[in-house]
């Protein structure tokens, strides 16, 4: 199950899950483009997709139940979707944070938690939270994102100790800057001195969504079967200084 | 528009007299890196602008930041 499947890290984490040989439930909020995902995914007809708002939950939860029915029991989640911005504190209001802890965390949890009623109690299952670079260090106007994804990383460790004993693994994945939708629309993204600054705290250089896809894959896999409550930064260097 | 604007980025300059659209707004005191983030959200935020930087570069007064919503939106 792939949230956010609709662009950016989401979409390539569905796609690249399709190619390692899963069947896929892709959740996003536009069908059109969920279906654009699913025509680039290997073997298109035997996933499931779901055009939905994370954010109502009874709808959410009967999404889950009917997939289940249809491709249970589960065994990844890779919870990807969220929103991102770059406001400083005097234009944090309450409204505001609310929503973004509403998209980046509530979503998530509530998510999770109709997940792993039907997830393999015979083989596990592994869950990735998306988090970010910006959940470990700060960056000026990025307070309610750091917040948002620095609450996915702790919440990592105490979910994972709390679902080993149903051989659910959990972790998060933090991604540095990646060449997404998401970014290209950010503020430091519409002018090229701002950008190039972004680009030299990158000593690899900007990320692509199949760097972050293919840590998620890994973590999905039986490659990761010891690794639990853990953070892999993925940000091609940004965070070595 | 206006003066609602002018209101607002008062407040959001922390300004302690009112801001005129004949203001440079880099002769402020208190203008810097976080005043031009500021005001580059809030504009995203209020208006679904983003001002591009080298189109910022070219703004001098108040009433320019104005005259580019009014165009742009």
């Amino acid at each position: 199950m792939v949230t956010g499947a609709s662009s950016g890290i989401g979409r390539q984490t569905a796609i690249s899950c399709s190619k390692a040989g899963a069947r896929v439930i892709l959740l996003g909020r536009d069908a059109s483009r969920l279906e654009e995902t699913l025509s680039a995914m290997d073997n298109p007809e035997i996933h499931l997709m779901y055009a939905l708002d994370l954010v109502q939950f009874e709808e959410v939860s009967a999404m889950v139940e009917e997939a289940a029915h249809k491709m249970g029991p589960f065994h990844g989640l890779v919870n990807a979707a969220g929103i991102s911005t770059t406001l400083p504190l005097k234009l944090l209001s309450a409204e505001k944070m609310d929503h973004f802890f509403k998209t980046n965390v509530h979503t998530t949890i509530q998510l999770t938690r109709f997940f792993t009623r039907h997830s393999d109690k015979q083989s596990g299952a592994s869950i990735v939270f998306l988090a970010s670079v910006m959940g470990m260090a700060g960056e000026m106007g990025k307070t309610i994102y750091s917040l948002t994804k620095g609450a996915l990383i702790s919440g990592v460790r105490s979910l994972a100790l709390e679902l080993a004993p149903r051989n659910i693994r959990v972790n998060a994945v933090s991604p540095g800057v990646v060449l997404t939708p998401m970014s290209q629309n950010a503020i430091y993204s519409q002018d090229e001195e701002s950008l190039n600054r972004v680009k030299s705290l990158h000593p690899l250089g900007l990320g692509k969504p199949e760097d972050v896809a293919n840590a998620c894959i890994f973590l999905l896999s039986d490659a990761a079967g010891w690794i639990t409550g853990t953070n892999l930064v993925v940000d091609g260097g940004y965070t070595a200084r | 528009m206006d003066s609602k604007f002018l209101d607002q980025l008062t407040e959001l300059l922390e300004m302690e007299t009112p801001v005129k659209p004949a203001d440079k707004f880099r002769d402020y005191e208190n203008w810097d890196s976080l005043a031009y983030l500021s005001l580059i959200s809030f504009v995203d935020e209020e208006y679904g602008i983003v001002i591009p930087r080298d189109d910022f570069g070219k703004m001098n007064t108040v009433q320019d930041i104005i005259d580019f919503i009014k165009n742009n939106s």
